[in-house]
């Protein structure tokens, strides 16, 4: 992708110069992407799962290579300390210590959610950019949370995706998405992510503490904490190999 | 006067063997088609009740509204020291917790990576600790396929068909995969101990019975469990008794507004089976009228003969200055202790068998496709106090008024005729 | 000729004694039409029910389509195909479109399978007729069963969800147009019924099916590549599996009932035999071998079984048809135990049924009749004459 960087910015260049003030919503995702970055980062995160009885903590230490490598070692609880998970390209593992189990999640399995929270397996294996499987159009401008947002659409150019259409908040001078409403084919809103916390690390905007909700379910959602993260990391391969989960 | 009928009876084999063996026989099997048939009733609510519904069962309430998804996060907690108090409040009773889940079984291959996959519903029972009521219950050695029944914790049983499938040969090592009780991924190791039948198709597709322990551990349910079973100490279900355990249980908690309060239901009230029992009580007891009809007809038939024969004999007592009302009166009282004593032999003889059928079954295998746990091919009598008394019916009314009506013969007939009887 | 006109007069003269017996024999026989009866009834209702509502005369699975392995439901449609089709077309058949989806009864999770149904369709009991709504709703079936675990009812909108061909998620809100009551819970458990056009639009999955239900008395079985027929057995293994255990139950008694009445024939003949010695010599007297004479005591016993089987058609015939007519009503549990009967028990009494029954009493009867008669074999007319027995 860096390849092409010069022509796009020309692209964008001109494109702005002639449209005046409002950036293409390709754009728009295009520098929320650069702003996030696809290097490799080790982060720390905590996740808050609210169940109908109580609420509790899990905590997980990843490794992230670009959009299609990462590997997550569970921390806390007890329970879930030393569970594994292994994601490459299009396939996931998880490693159980307590069986000295690799399983691969597959099919039916990928619906289920992550650790009892409001996301699925398969939204954690979303790694296709969104620029390439939706068109973006800007709908306007909004204020979220106390910052001036565009607003864009995005409608599926592909059938093979999982919600119809989107729509991003993103704020107009960090280029950080602060709220997500992802919609089914009908129109109907299944899920909501929110980001309650932007917090710059690094030299980055990075949003420190999201809220997932599923919209068709009762309950208070997932709340997702990132505790600490380090940008441009080295990471030894054999970390994202399958015999690295056994370790 | 007694005695000495009772020595008339005994010395004179054809007044005395013949008729009591008629009795014997017919009181006999009145009181074996009365267990047999209280036995098919009881097999109903039995295996419903030690599979299902218990004789009282408690879930949570939360559980309960949505019980059929299994919902394991709405379970059950603090189980043992609810057990301990309801052990101490009723300790007739047997209390059982178990769980029931769902999740996915997993074949491992030689690298421990997934060779074969299945959904599985899945039952945890206390199959393994000491003085556990649980193997009672279950009897799983009866739909036993191949292997064992577990004997160490982490071990299963599985259905054969399921097992086949998965390529699964007792002594190997499957995976469930399922959620805990807070919803994250459960990932657990068993050894397959053996394969079993449950005659359900839905469940011989894909299930497994574990040790409560075993899964509560995997599952994250320490001290939980989805329902706990109650029943009486001799498994049988007696409905005012458990109605009043649960109107008691459950008024103890009724104002809690909390969804996770623990409440109680019979087994009767349970998938509504009342309507079920009261129908199967008509037809058990229709079934039985007829029988104890068609069995007094019989044994009042072989009393009329008893006295018919006997003409001949009731003209010489005639002729020796008895009354006829004296040799009726003799006649009835004979026929009593044929009665009696009939009834005796043959109620011993009856319970005798269907202890036998109540302790060993029948087996109808032959007609059957497969042993299983749900749908026994093993059908058994029941015996119960009433069985004691029930063939009596038959056997004392029965003799009683046969003797009553043949014997008016004697008032109608003349002495001479009856005399002449004697001849024959 | 003469031993049976004399077998007869002989029992009916003998009365009380007879009839008695006769009675007792006939009890036997009603009894055991009218149990087996009812079972068959329950046997045919059960499968009558499941024939009627969800089956048809057999099903064509798609060959991914079990619906026990929720996993490979997924895979489970393909399009209809020609042959199958033309039946479709014909009337003969009617295609059902299974996706899996999850409905949110006040926003709680509740997996379901969703079935698309012509509701225009005759070929099943199944009141698919409801889903004939105009274009702005959108309507969906649902079972008294399902009704009751969901706590919907009649008017509620229900949010469901499900992904189409490709994966996509769709939700939509669907209005609950009738709860259905009925007796088979594979239809009602867990299913949910929408229009097949809708289903097939919204999924993705025109012109698919998941199975497709031939017509009851439809006999043509054409070739479907890619689909496998099933047929009611194995459909209904089942049912068929409980109903035979149950019958096997019955059998004891059936065993036991006949049992006792052959007590009563044992009984008269033992003793009939003892009390007509003197008959017995005057008929060897007049030339009866003892053959002739085993034969008609013999006969005479046996009889009893024909006269029982006569009188228990008079009372049995006139009470079996008012219970077949009138039926046995239910209560509405029995199919909490999975068994589709429905509310009223209608018993079945087959041919086969009465004709094997009467053929076994009577074979009985007539063993039973023979045994004691085998004493006569060592009568000697002489001492018959005076009524001893040697």
């Amino acid at each position: 992708m860096k390849k092409h960087s010069p022509v796009w910015i020309l692209a964008v260049l001109v494109w702005t110069l002639a449209e005046a003030q409002v950036p293409s919503g390709d754009w728009i995702l295009q520098k929320v992407d650069e702003n996030i970055g696809s290097d490799n980062k080790i982060s720390h995160s905590r996740m808050v799962i609210h169940g109908r009885r109580a609420s509790r903590t899990v905590e997980s230490r990843s490794w992230i290579q670009g959009d299609e490598k990462s590997f997550t070692e569970y921390l806390a609880p007890p329970r879930e300390a030393g569970t594994k998970m292994l994601k490459l390209e299009d396939q996931l593992w998880t490693y159980s210590p307590s069986t000295d189990r690799t399983i691969r999640i597959s099919g039916h399995l990928l619906r289920q959610s992550v650790m009892g929270s409001d996301l699925s397996y398969e939204d954690l294996m979303e790694d296709r950019k969104l620029r390439d499987l939706y068109a973006a159009r800007v709908s306007g401008e909004e204020e979220y949370d106390g910052r001036v947002c565009w607003v864009l659409e995005l409608t599926s150019k592909e059938e093979e995706v999982a919600y119809h259409s989107r729509k991003i908040w993103v704020d107009k001078e960090r280029f950080v998405a602060l709220k997500e409403d992802r919609f089914a084919k009908s129109g109907k809103l299944l899920k909501r992510t929110e980001v309650k916390d932007v917090q710059r690390m690094e030299g980055r905007w990075i949003p420190r503490k999201i809220v997932f909700k599923d919209m068709l379910k009762t309950g208070e959602g997932t709340e997702f904490v990132l505790e600490e993260v380090q940008f441009n990391a080295a990471i030894p391969d054999h970390v994202f190999s399958k015999a690295s989960l056994r370790k | 006067m007694i005695k000495f009928l009772f020595k008339g009876l005994m010395r004179d084999r054809s007044r005395s063997l013949f008729p009591i063996l008629t009795v014997v026989i017919g009181v006999m099997l009145t009181v074996f088609i009365y267990n047999w048939i209280n036995g098919a009733q009881f097999n109903f609510i039995d295996s419903n009740a030690r599979f299902n519904t218990g004789h009282v069962k408690i879930m949570s309430r939360a559980y309960a509204r949505e019980a059929d998804q299994v919902p394991n996060d709405l379970a059950l907690i603090g189980v043992q020291s609810l057990v301990d108090k309801l052990q101490e409040e009723y300790p007739d009773m047997i209390w059982t917790p178990r769980i029931r889940f769902g999740g996915l079984l997993d074949i491992p291959d030689a690298e421990g990576e997934t060779r074969e996959q299945g959904p599985v519903m899945g039952m945890a029972v206390d199959l393994l600790s000491a003085g556990s009521n649980e193997p009672g219950i279950f009897k799983l050695e009866e739909a036993l396929v191949r292997g064992r029944v577990p004997q160490r914790a982490a071990e299963i049983l599985i259905s054969e068909d399921f097992a086949r499938r998965l390529k699964v040969q007792p002594g190997d090592t499957a995976t469930l995969i399922s959620v805990t009780m807070q919803g994250s991924m459960a990932v657990a190791n068993f050894t397959v101990a053996g394969t079993i039948r449950f005659g359900v198709e839905a469940m011989d597709r894909g299930a497994m019975i574990a040790d409560i322990a075993d899964i509560r551990a995997a599952l994250d349910m320490e001290d939980a469990a989805g329902e706990i079973l109650g029943f009486f100490g001799d498994f049988m279900y007696r409905d005012p008794q458990a109605s009043q355990i649960t109107t008691r249980f459950n008024a103890a908690h009724g104002d809690d507004p909390d969804e996770f309060v623990p409440v109680m239901d019979t087994l009767l009230h349970q998938a509504g089976m009342t309507d079920l029992m009261a129908m199967l009580k008509m037809f058990s007891g229709l079934v039985l009228v007829v029988f104890i009809a068609v069995m007094s007809l019989v044994l009042w038939n072989a009393g009329l003969m008893g006295s018919l024969r006997r003409y001949g004999e009731i003209g010489v007592r005639l002729a020796l200055g008895e009354t006829k009302t004296h040799i009726y009166r003799s006649l009835i009282w004979e026929s009593l202790m044929i009665g009696v004593l009939g009834s005796l032999i043959g109620t011993a003889v009856g319970l005798a068998e269907s202890y036998y059928l109540q302790a060993h079954g029948l087996n109808i295998g032959f007609m059957m496709k497969n042993a299983s746990l749900f749908i026994s091919n093993v059908l058994r009598a029941k015996v119960s106090p009433v069985s004691y008394v029930i063939g009596f019916i038959p056997g004392l009314a029965a003799t009683f008024l046969g003797s009553s009506v043949s014997g008016t013969g004697i008032y109608r007939r003349q002495t001479s005729r009856l005399m002449k009887e004697l001849e024959s | 000729m003469i031993i049976p006109k004399l077998a007869l007069r002989n029992l009916l003269g003998a009365g009380l004694r007879t009839w008695l017996n006769v009675v007792v024999l006939s009890f036997a026989f009603v009894v055991i039409i009218w149990t087996q009866g009812l079972y068959e009834g329950m046997n045919a209702q059960a499968e009558r029910a499941s024939v009627d509502a969800a089956l048809g005369g057999g099903q064509y699975w798609q060959e991914k389509y079990d619906p026990l392995d929720v996993f490979s439901l997924e895979d489970a449609h393909a399009i209809v195909p020609d042959s199958l089709g033309a039946m479709i077309a014909a009337n003969r058949a009617t295609a059902i479109l299974v996706v899996q989806g999850t409905l949110y009864p006040k926003g709680r999770i509740h997996p379901v399978m969703i079935k698309g149904i012509d509701p225009d369709q005759q070929l099943l009991s199944l009141p698919s007729h409801f889903l004939k709504t105009g274009e702005d709703r959108f309507p969906a079936l649902i079972g008294s069963r399902m009704a009751k675990s969901t706590g919907l009812k009649v008017g509620d909108t229900v949010t469901m969800r499900w992904r189409d061909a490709h994966g996509t998620f769709d939700a939509r809100d669907v209005e609950i147009v009738q709860v259905m009551k009925t007796i088979v819970p594979s239809i009602d458990q867990g299913q949910v019924w929408i229009p097949l056009d809708r289903l097939r639009i919204l999924a993705g999955m025109e012109e698919e099916a998941g199975l497709v239900v031939v017509a009851q008395g439809a006999l043509e079985r054409p070739e479907a590549p890619g689909w496998v027929f099933r047929d009611l057995d194995f459909l209904l293994s089942d049912i068929k599996q409980l109903v035979r255990m149950k019958s096997a139950g019955a059998a004891i008694l059936y065993f036991v009932l006949i049992l006792l009445a052959m007590l009563a024939i044992f009984d008269t003949q033992v003793l009939s035999i003892f009390r007509r010695k003197k008959e017995m010599g005057t008929l060897m007297a007049f030339g009866f071998t003892r053959g002739r004479v085993i034969r008609l005591f013999t006969l005479e016993g046996a009889l009893h079984g024909v006269l029982a089987a006569v009188v228990a058609a008079l009372y049995g015939i006139p009470f079996l048809t008012w219970f077949a007519r009138r039926g046995w009503a239910l209560p509405e549990a029995m199919d909490s135990y999975g068994f589709a009967i429905g509310e009223k028990l209608f018993p079945v009494y087959s041919a086969g049924l009465v004709v094997a029954t009467t053929l076994l009493v009577l074979v009985i009867t007539t063993i039973v009749s023979f045994l004691p008669t085998r004493k006569i074999a060592k009568l000697k007319p002489t001492d018959a004459l005076r009524g001893r027995m040697s």
